[in-house]
């Protein structure tokens, strides 16, 4: 009977807690990519089309959320974490004031956001090895809109 | 059965037990959910945010007063008749994704005076035809992603204020806007982006013609039209219209296109989404059709697949006097059609390697021409002719590099007031400016610079206003880097250099200047004489630099100073005199992050900065640096207390040296005394032996009688403490021999022996035989020391006749009389400190004290 108790009692706790599940979105021989959220609002969906081509400079993912706010602007940075330590930050505006080049930019909360389509990396190539990606978009108030952390165990060959 | 029971009672009590764990653990959660996560209380009594707390209905706890009410991400379902009688005064209301299914009629019957309503991702299935009645002042109404497939049952045609109405991300299908749409006089927005239209057809949009719509916009971007039927837009009058990534493919944009024909708008937005997947690659013809549209502002955005030359871009835009060409992979201007009215042209994001001043140089009406954010562009070797009216040039943010700035490139165009070109890689300033010397506004920042600093490149350019020489790694030497510049107001050269790290008199021709910005100019030092022209300086930036003094010399000519920015320098303090040429009107000043001197020395300038905390900017990094123990401690922070306290201290360590002082003198006069009285408190009251009846026996000539009594035994016996003196002439006995005498009462009854050494003491056989006596005496018994006084000059021919004397004296020490009175009192403290050692004390000398 006591493990039981304590059983509902775990259980509860992981219901009460916004720790958000690991998502793996690759898990080939030499490669492993998982993502977990890292705004504490929500979970969102990824996948990479083909795993074997984050290998190249530009492959293609998809992505869902929805918007907690708008996203009049939008802003990305991903810092690349290797052992702790952030190696590589990389910015980039994808929505900005008066030019919307992507088709979600200027969309309110609450929308469907889907993004299906080419990613190019700020580097040639991501590197070999285990290491954390951490991506986070905010918008023109600073507000986080998503939020992920990747692990990348990543032992591909590159030729 | 007993057993039985048992096990029963068993599982009863752990049932009970579990009970009470589930409610320990559910109680408070919900007691959390009610309690602790209420809407916030965004504006008091006005504004209230309920996002995603699971409530089901407008949360009790809101007032009637309340204004602006978020209730999105919620559970709500459907909406009643007056279901939001309890906030009457609401204006904005956002209920976006609440599940909503179902609005019955009257549900906002209440919100007489709302102007927002959001009902974003809420599928709604059952929308009672009087849904939105009693919004009798909606301004703003969002649909999007409500499942809405048909505008004809759309219960919206008796709002007539509504100004905005977003109904993207929907399925309509047919773009026909029903009879209501005419009623609705004062929408000035309507949406239907990302939506199922397909085709549009004549009189699909006649309900726009009725009413005079000059501002209205239309968007259909994200559809995906097939046809629009020529005649569709005849007669219409738009603000804008949006038509990205609206059709499939080229021949559909091209067909659809010639459907605008008599469409008049304001500004007109085509082209695709980089991130889209239908991308139009641009063919001959493609925006054949715009030629029977009028329109102000054309823009283009994301087009690809331009062939070189040939493309027709312009081909009918010729009346347009504004275009915007964005993220396009034009690599080679398009051909430009005669008498083109075009006034504004902007090429943002394209892909020209040359500046096609050429090409462009046929907008004759050119006003406005900005090329910026082009990668490959590097070459600027064309010339803009005869652009009459060209006022405004921006070529930032590209690649540029060339070596003519900038007269030869602008040839006949005498209006220009406007030229950027910052943010470019490397250009050569030679200093011709005489095509365009009616420049304005100059702006060459981040661009590396060659001429300016060496030459006085800027001499023809008498009327301009702004210059922006930032990071240009302009050094520079010429004290006449800014001649020329006679109505210059603003001069921003942050981040380059002086020759010697050091401004002198490089401003002397700028007596106009409002703004000058010299932050991160490596400077070290600033010559008295630099700002003496700028009496009208309004803003001075000097931070970054490594300037170690404000010398109030230097500043003083700047009386109209609003800003002075000091920060990140090497100021320890800022001395009273160059507090006080601060100018009244001085509103901003920062000395942050400077290396301060928080000691009490400065205390003037720390009382100032207590003072001045609305003038002072970024109080909280000015701190301290030295001394040590204040280090990052705020300068605001500094006690100023500390200082008087200290002032205290230094009085008292003062007033405690001066007692010491006088408390040593007084027992350096009074040593004798006091040792004599310690002495005697001590109670060292022996009965002197025989043997130490006298103090010393003085071996003198008869002749130096008169000094002895005078000088030696009236002080010494009359003194404190008194020594008793053997003197032959008044102690020796009477009747007995004189040797007896000088044995007995002399040597034998004494602790010492002074001699008093004269001339006539060394002529007399009486006092050498005593002075033998006293030498073997102090041999034998070790005991009675010789006290040798010499007696003014001594005849050394004599004295050297007298070899054991003589040799004594060169061995010993002896005192010395002379007529000055500081030897004299040196002679008085050494005898009477010899005399002192080893004396005992009596009763009655104790007595007599």
């Amino acid at each position: 009977m006591k493990t039981s108790d304590l059983l509902i009692l775990v259980l509860l706790y992981i219901n009460a807690s916004t720790e958000w599940p690991t998502h793996t979105v690759c898990k080939e021989d030499n490669l492993e990519v998982y993502y977990k959220s890292c705004d504490p609002q929500q979970d969102f969906a990824f996948s990479i089309d083909r795993c074997s081509d984050i290998a190249t400079h530009t492959f293609n993912i998809r992505g869902a959320i929805v918007l907690r706010h708008n996203i009049k602007e939008l802003y990305a940075k991903v810092d690349l974490i290797i052992n702790g330590k952030t190696v590589l930050s990389y910015s980039e505006a994808l929505c900005e004031p008066g030019h919307s080049k992507l088709i979600f930019c200027g969309k309110k909360k609450g929308e469907h956001l889907y993004y299906e389509g080419p990613v190019t990396l700020g580097i040639k190539e991501i590197p070999q090895g285990d290491y954390i990606i951490s991506a986070k978009l905010t918008n023109e108030d600073h507000v986080t809109v998503a939020c992920a952390d990747f692990t990348v165990k990543n032992y591909l060959d590159y030729y | 059965m007993p057993g039985l029971l048992k096990m029963s009672q068993i599982r009863a009590l752990s049932l009970w037990m579990l009970m009470v764990v589930l409610q320990l653990v559910l109680v408070p959660s919900q007691l959390a959910g009610c309690l602790l996560n209420p809407c916030l209380e965004v504006i008091p009594n006005k504004t209230f945010s309920c996002m995603g707390l699971n409530v089901s209905g407008v949360p009790a706890e809101i007032p009637h007063t309340t204004q602006n009410l978020d209730l999105s991400f919620n559970n709500l379902q459907s909406l009643g008749s007056n279901y939001f009688s309890s906030v009457p005064e609401l204006q904005l209301l956002d209920l976006t994704r609440c599940h909503l299914h179902t609005i019955e009629d009257n549900s906002f019957k209440d919100l007489q005076k709302l102007s927002t309503l959001i009902l974003t991702a809420n599928s709604l299935q059952y929308l009672g035809t009087a849904a939105f009645n009693g919004l009798t002042s909606l301004k703003k109404l969002v649909l999007v992603e409500t499942n809405i497939a048909s505008l004809t049952d759309l219960p919206i045609g008796h709002l007539h204020t509504l100004q905005e109405l977003n109904l993207g991300h929907n399925n309509i299908a047919s773009l026909k806007l029903p009879k209501y749409f005419t009623n609705l006089t004062s929408l000035r927005h309507l949406s239907f982006l990302s939506n199922k239209i397909t085709y549009i057809s004549k009189g699909d949009l006649d309900a726009l013609k009725e009413v005079n719509r000059l501002n209205l916009t239309l968007e259909l971007s994200l559809n995906n039209i097939k046809h629009i039927q020529p005649g569709s837009f005849a007669k219409i009058h738009l603000g804008e219209l949006g038509l990205r990534a609206s059709f499939g493919n080229f021949s559909v944009m091209h067909t659809s296109l010639q459907g605008l024909t008599g469409l008049q708008v304001n500004r007109l937005i085509a082209g695709e989404f980089s991130d889209s997947e239908k991308l139009v690659d641009f063919q001959r013809g493609l925006l054949s059709g715009l030629c029977q549209v009028q329109m102000q502002e054309f823009i283009l955005v994301c087009v690809r697949g331009f062939e070189d030359d040939t493309d027709t871009l312009f081909n009918c835009l010729g009346n347009v006097s504004s275009i915007r060409l964005v993220n396009l992979q034009l690599e080679k201007m398009s051909e430009v059609p005669m008498f083109s009215q075009v006034k504004q042209l902007e090429c943002k994001k394209c892909k020209f390697q040359e500046v096609p001043a050429t090409k462009l140089s046929l907008f004759k009406e050119l006003r406005v021409l900005r090329i910026t954010k082009n990668k490959n562009l590097s070459s600027f070797r064309q010339k803009f002719e005869s652009l009459r009216n060209l006022e405004v040039v921006d070529l930032s943010e590209n690649h540029l590099s060339f070596y003519s700035c900038c007269s030869p490139l602008f040839p006949g165009c005498p209006n220009l007031k406007y030229l950027n070109l910052s943010y470019n890689s490397i250009i050569r300033i030679t200093g011709d400016f005489t095509n365009v010397k009616n420049l304005l506004y100059l702006d060459l920042q981040h661009t590396n610079l060659f001429g300016p600093g060496s030459y006085p490149v800027f001499l023809s350019l008498q009327k301009l206003i702004y210059l922006d020489i930032s990071h240009t790694r302009t050094h520079v030497k010429s004290q006449c880097t800014f001649c020329g510049l006679n109505s210059l107001r603003v001069l921003k050269m942050a981040g380059n250099s002086f020759e010697n790290n050091q401004l002198a008199n490089n401003f002397k021709n700028l007596s106009h200047l409002h703004t000058l910005d010299i932050s991160s100019c490596k400077l070290v030092q600033v010559d008295k004489n630099t700002f003496d022209a700028l009496s009208e300086l309004k803003e001075l930036n000097i931070s970054n630099n490594k300037l170690l003094s404000f010398d109030p010399v230097v500043y003083k000519p700047l009386q109209a100073l609003t800003a002075l920015d000091l920060s990140n320098n090497q100021l320890s303090v800022l001395v009273d005199s160059a507090l006080g040429i601060l100018p009244d009107s001085l509103v901003l000043l920062d000395i942050s992050q400077n290396l301060f001197e928080c000691s009490c020395t400065n205390l003037n300038f720390l009382k100032w900065v207590k003072e001045k905390q609305d003038l002072l900017q970024n109080r909280e990094l000015m701190i301290c640096h030295t001394p040590v123990y204040v280090k990052n401690m705020s300068l605001s922070s500094f006690d100023l207390h500390s200082c008087q306290l200290k002032a205290s201290t230094v009085a008292f360590s003062v007033i405690a040296l001066l007692a010491a002082a006088v408390f040593l003198f007084l027992i350096y006069k009074y040593y004798f005394q006091l040792y004599y009285s310690l002495v005697l408190l001590s109670g060292c009251k022996h009965t002197a032996e025989r043997g130490d009846t006298y103090d010393a026996f003085v071996i003198h000539s008869s002749k130096d009688q008169e000094w002895v009594m005078k000088e030696l035994v009236e002080p010494l016996e009359g003194g404190t403490p008194p020594f008793q003196l053997c003197l032959y002439y008044r102690d020796f006995l009477p009747g007995v021999p004189i040797v007896t005498n000088i044995i007995q009462e002399g040597f034998l009854s004494s602790r010492n022996v002074i001699a008093v050494i004269s001339t006539d003491f060394l002529e007399s056989k009486w006092c050498s035989f005593e002075f033998d006596i006293a030498q073997s005496w102090q041999l034998v018994e070790g005991k009675a020391g010789i006290i040798m006084i010499v007696l003014g000059e001594v005849n050394k021919t004599l004295l050297r006749q007298r070899l054991g004397l003589s040799r004594y004296l060169r061995r010993n020490t002896y005192l010395e009389w002379t007529n000055k009175e500081i030897s004299r009192h040196i002679f008085w403290r050494q005898l009477t400190a010899v005399l002192l050692e080893g004396k005992k004390w009596n009763h009655e000398e104790a007595k007599l004290m």
